[in-house]
C-alpha cells in the first residue's frame, strides 16, 4: 500500500462505511472521529471581557510573534488560552490567572496612560520581561521541569507562556508552518540530513 | 464422554484479548463452534479507532490531559502515561464504574481494557521468546516450583504464532534471547549506530539490538506494513500491529464458526460434580444486567490473569469450596509483575546534523546480560533484567519553560535540540506465596460480583535488581559517549504498573502445588483450560504476551486432540 492508497483508504474508513454494514453497533459517543472534529481552538468561548481578550492576544504575540511564519494570533492562541482558562485550569490556577490579568488591566493604564495592547511592541516586551524577572525564582523555570501536567502555583507570566507555547506548537499553523508536519510518513529513515535552519517535526502527542 | 447431551457450543472462550482471540482462532480453525465472551464494549476494527491519525490541534485541549475527568473517573488507568489519553480513552476501563480493593498500604495498579480485543489494542507490542534459562530458573535457584515445560516443547509453537503475528527484529543468535521468525528489522537512528559501535568496544558484555515488536515491516494478508504515524495505542486501521481486531478475530470470523458476544460479563463457571466437568458459564449483560447461561464441551479462560482468577474464585461450589480448580490452594497466589522504569538517561551531542523521517514505534533493546553463566560475583540478586531503550531529539516540549520572548524564543523552540538516549530496565519478579489477590468479603461491583483485592509487595530481589539496573545503565551510557548522564532513581514502579500480571493459576507437575498441568489444563477439571498470564510459573524479564500466544495455540491443539479421543 503506498501513501496515496493509504490516505484514500483512511478517508473511506472514516467517512464511507456505516457501522451497521460491518455488523457492529457504535454508540453516539463512539461515533465522533477526532480527526474529523473541529479544531479545538475554534470551540466557542466567552470567558474574558473584550478588554481582557485584547490584552491576552497582545501578550501571546509578544511571546510568539509573527515573523516570516505565522505567530500566536495567526494560530488562534488567544482563543486557546481563553478556552483553557475557562475549562481546563483548576480553581487555584484560575484565581492566579485572573488576578494576573486584572493586574495588567488596571496597573498598566495608570503607569503608561494606555492599555497593554495599545503600547508599542518594545513597551509590551519590557513589561513582560519585568514580570519574568519577578517570577524568575519560581520552580516553573527549573531545568528539566517540563515532563509534568502543570504547576498549579506557577505565576501568571509562566501560565501565559506555557499556554502560549503549547497552544502555538500544537496548532495547525504552528505544527505545519513553523514545525514540520507529516501525518503519514510511510517509512522510517534514521539519517535524514539536518541543516542549521531546519525545524523539528511536529510529533503526535 | 456424555452422550445425547445438547451443547450450545463446542467451546466457550472467556476474553477476546491476546490469549482469548488466539484460542478463538485456533479452535474455530479446527472446526469447533466457538462462543467468545467479552465483558467490554463492541469495537470494530478500523472504524472503531476514533483517535487514530487525529492531529494535535483536533485533540481536546490540544493534547493537555483533562485532569478533573481523569481524577474522578480514571484515577487508575490514567496512570498508564504511555498509552492513556483522549485519543485512546475509549479502549480503557472506567475506574469509577469498576472499582477494586487493595490491602492497607499496598497499592496495585490494575490496568484494564473495556472493549472487544482487550489489551491487545493498547499493549506495548514488544515480543520476546523465553530461553531455556528462563524455563529452568525456578529449578536452578529454588524460587517457585519447576516448570513442567521446557524451551524445546514451546519452540515450534513460538514459530507457529510468530509467522502469523508478524514480528520484526534482528537475528542475534543469543542463548538468553532466542531469535524469532523475523520480518526485516526497522532501521536505526544514526546516533544508535554510533552508540552501538562504542558499546561493542567499551561494553562488549551487552548486545544492543532492535526492539522486537509485533509490527509489520512487510505486508501480510489483509494487513499492511507500518506507515510510521507513531501512536500505535490509538488503534491501527491498516492492521500493521498485532491486535485481536487486526489479526486473530478476523481469522476466527472467516471460519464461520465464531460467535462473539460483547458486554458479556462472566459471573461464574458451573461445575457438574456428576461428570466432573464444567457444564455452563453464567453471564450478566453489562448493559441490561440480564442473566444468561451457555453450555459447551470445552472451556478456555483467557480473561487476563486477574479476571480469570476472579472468575475461578467466584465459582466456588461444594466440590471446590476454595475456588474452582483450586484443590491445591495456590489459586490467586504467586502473583508476579515486572518492575519497570527509567534506569538512566544520557544526553548526546553526536550526529547533530542527522535527523529522521517517520515515527518509529519502538526503541532498541539490550537483552539480559547479568547472571548468564551462573551467578555473577558482584550480584546481590538472582536472575536479571533487560533494557528497553528510547532515542529522541529534544524539541519545543522540552524547552517549554525557557526564559525569553519573541522571535528568538520562537526560533530556538522550533529547532531540534540535543539527542537523548534512555535505558528503561524491565526486571524479573520472583514468585512468592504472599503476593496474591483474593475476593472481598463485603465489597461487590455493579453486577454483584465480589471485588478483587490485591495484596502485593516487591521483595528484596526485585529492589536489588532495580538498583543494579540503574548502576549498570550509568556505566553503559558513559561507554556509549553520553556527555551528561542522569541516573534514574531507585523508586520501584507500582505493582501492576508493568501490566504484566502473572502466575495466579500456575503450571506444575504436582497437582498439590499447581492449578494447571503442562498443557494449560486444570488438574482438577479436564475440560477447563487457562491460557492467559495466570499460568506463568515464573516471570522471566521479557515481555510475556508472545509466550501467552504460543502456549494458547499449543493448549488448543492438545484440547482438540483430547476431544477427538473422547478424553474430555
Amino acid at each position: 500500500m503506498n501513501r496515496r492508497e493509504f490516505l484514500q483508504c483512511a478517508a473511506i474508513l472514516i467517512s464511507g462505511v456505516s457501522a451497521s454494514q460491518l455488523g457492529f453497533t457504535l454508540s453516539d459517543e463512539q461515533q465522533i472521529y477526532l480527526a474529523n472534529a473541529p479544531d479545538y481552538n475554534t470551540t466557542a468561548v466567552n470567558y474574558f471581557t473584550p478588554e481582557q481578550r485584547k490584552i491576552v492576544a497582545a501578550m501571546a504575540e509578544v511571546i510568539i510573534p509573527r515573523t516570516e511564519t505565522p505567530g500566536a494570533i495567526d494560530a488562534r492562541v488567544p482563543a486557546f488560552i481563553e478556552l483553557m482558562a475557562a475549562n481546563w485550569l483548576n480553581d487555584e490556577e484560575r484565581t492566579i490567572f485572573i488576578a494576573g490579568l486584572q493586574d495588567i488591566e488596571t496597573r498598566i493604564p495608570v503607569e503608561f496612560g494606555k492599555t497593554f495592547n495599545q503600547l508599542s511592541a518594545q513597551q509590551q516586551l519590557h513589561i513582560m520581561e519585568a514580570l519574568e524577572d519577578a517570577a524568575s525564582d519560581s520552580p516553573w523555570y527549573e531545568f528539566g521541569n517540563v515532563q509534568r501536567e502543570y504547576i498549579s502555583d506557577a505565576p501568571f507570566i509562566c501560565q501565559v507562556k506555557e499556554l502560549t507555547i503549547w497552544g502555538f506548537f500544537t496548532s495547525e499553523e504552528g505544527a505545519s508552518q513553523v514545525l514540520r508536519y507529516d501525518p503519514m510518513p510511510m517509512y522510517f529513515d534514521g539519517n535524514l540530513p539536518l541543516a542549521p535552519e531546519d525545524s523539528s517535526w511536529s510529533s503526535p502527542l | 464422554m456424555i452422550e445425547h447431551t445438547q451443547y450450545d457450543f463446542d467451546a466457550i472462550v472467556v476474553g477476546s484479548g491476546i490469549s482469548g482471540s488466539w484460542a478463538a482462532k485456533e479452535l474455530t480453525e479446527k472446526g469447533l463452534k466457538v462462543l467468545v465472551l467479552e465483558r467490554g464494549k463492541s469495537l470494530a476494527a478500523g472504524t472503531g479507532y476514533l483517535g487514530e491519525h487525529a492531529p494535535n490541534w483536533k485533540l481536546p485541549y490540544q493534547g493537555k490531559r483533562p485532569r478533573k475527568l481523569y481524577e474522578e473517573e480514571y484515577p487508575v488507568q490514567s496512570k498508564v502515561w504511555h498509552s492513556f489519553n483522549e485519543s485512546s480513552r475509549q479502549f480503557w476501563n472506567n475506574d469509577k464504574q469498576n472499582p477494586y480493593a487493595m490491602d492497607e498500604g499496598k497499592p496495585f495498579l490494575w490496568a484494564r481494557a473495556d472493549v472487544v480485543g482487550g489489551r491487545s489494542l493498547i499493549w506495548g507490542r514488544q515480543t520476546y521468546r523465553w530461553s531455556e534459562q528462563d524455563f529452568k530458573a525456578n529449578e536452578t535457584d529454588g524460587h517457585g516450583i519447576p516448570w513442567p515445560v521446557g524451551y524445546k516443547d514451546i519452540e515450534p509453537w513460538y514459530s507457529y504464532v510468530e509467522k502469523f503475528v508478524g514480528i520484526n527484529g534482528k537475528r542475534e543468535g543469543l542463548p538468553q534471547l532466542p531469535d524469532s521468525e523475523f520480518q526485516k528489522p526497522m532501521p536505526w537512528f544514526e546516533l544508535e549506530k554510533t552508540i552501538h559501535a562504542r558499546l561493542k568496544k567499551k561494553a562488549p558484555d551487552v548486545t544492543l539490538t532492535n526492539g522486537r515488536v509485533a509490527i509489520l515491516t512487510e505486508d501480510l494478508p489483509g494487513r499492511s506494513a507500518c506507515h510510521y504515524c507513531g501512536p500505535c495505542y490509538r488503534g491501527c486501521s491498516t492492521g500493521s500491529y498485532f491486535s485481536s481486531q487486526s489479526s486473530t478475530l478476523p481469522a476466527a470470523e472467516a471460519t464461520g464458526n465464531l460467535t462473539l458476544k460483547a458486554n458479556a460479563v462472566v459471573e461464574r463457571l458451573e461445575y457438574d460434580s456428576e461428570s466432573g466437568k464444567i457444564s455452563r458459564v453464567h453471564v450478566i449483560d453489562a448493559i441490561t444486567k440480564e442473566r444468561q447461561f451457555y453450555s459447551a464441551r470445552l472451556f478456555f479462560l483467557c480473561a487476563s490473569t486477574v479476571g480469570s482468577t476472579q472468575i475461578l474464585m467466584n465459582s466456588a461450589s461444594e466440590s471446590f469450596p476454595n475456588g474452582l480448580a483450586n484443590s491445591s490452594g495456590v489459586l490467586g497466589r504467586y502473583m508476579m509483575d515486572h518492575t519497570l522504569g527509567v534506569s538512566g538517561i544520557g544526553l548526546f551531542l553526536d550526529n547533530m546534523d542527522s535527523y529522521y523521517h517517520g515515527n518509529r514505534p519502538t526503541g532498541l533493546y539490550i537483552p539480559r546480560f547479568r547472571n548468564l553463566n551462573g551467578q555473577d560475583k558482584d550480584a546481590d540478586f538472582v536472575r536479571g533484567y533487560g533494557y528497553q531503550t528510547a532515542t529522541l531529539r529534544m524539541d519545543w516540549q522540552t524547552g517549554i519553560n525557557a526564559k525569553g520572548f519573541g522571535a528568538t524564543l520562537k526560533d530556538s523552540l522550533r529547532k531540534p535540540g540535543p539527542w537523548i538516549f534512555a535505558l528503561a530496565g524491565f526486571t524479573e519478579c520472583l514468585p512468592r506465596e504472599s503476593n496474591r489477590m483474593y475476593l472481598s468479603k463485603d465489597k461487590v461491583d455493579r453486577y454483584g460480583i465480589p471485588q478483587v483485592v490485591f495484596d502485593f509487595e516487591w521483595s528484596e530481589n526485585e529492589i536489588n535488581l532495580r538498583r543494579d539496573a540503574r548502576i549498570q545503565a550509568d556505566r553503559l551510557l558513559k561507554a556509549a559517549g553520553a556527555v551528561i548522564t542522569l541516573a534514574g532513581d531507585d523508586a520501584m514502579s507500582l505493582p501492576g504498573e508493568g501490566i504484566h500480571e502473572m502466575g495466579t493459576a500456575r503450571m506444575g507437575n504436582d497437582p498439590k502445588e499447581s492449578v494447571l498441568n503442562a498443557h494449560n489444563q486444570t488438574h482438577d477439571v479436564p475440560n477447563l483450560f487457562i491460557t492467559d498470564g495466570s499460568f506463568m510459573t515464573s516471570a522471566s524479564c521479557v515481555n510475556p504476551s508472545l509466550t501467552y500466544m504460543a502456549f494458547t495455540a499449543r493448549a488448543c491443539d492438545y484440547a482438540v486432540k483430547q476431544l477427538a479421543q473422547a478424553a474430555l
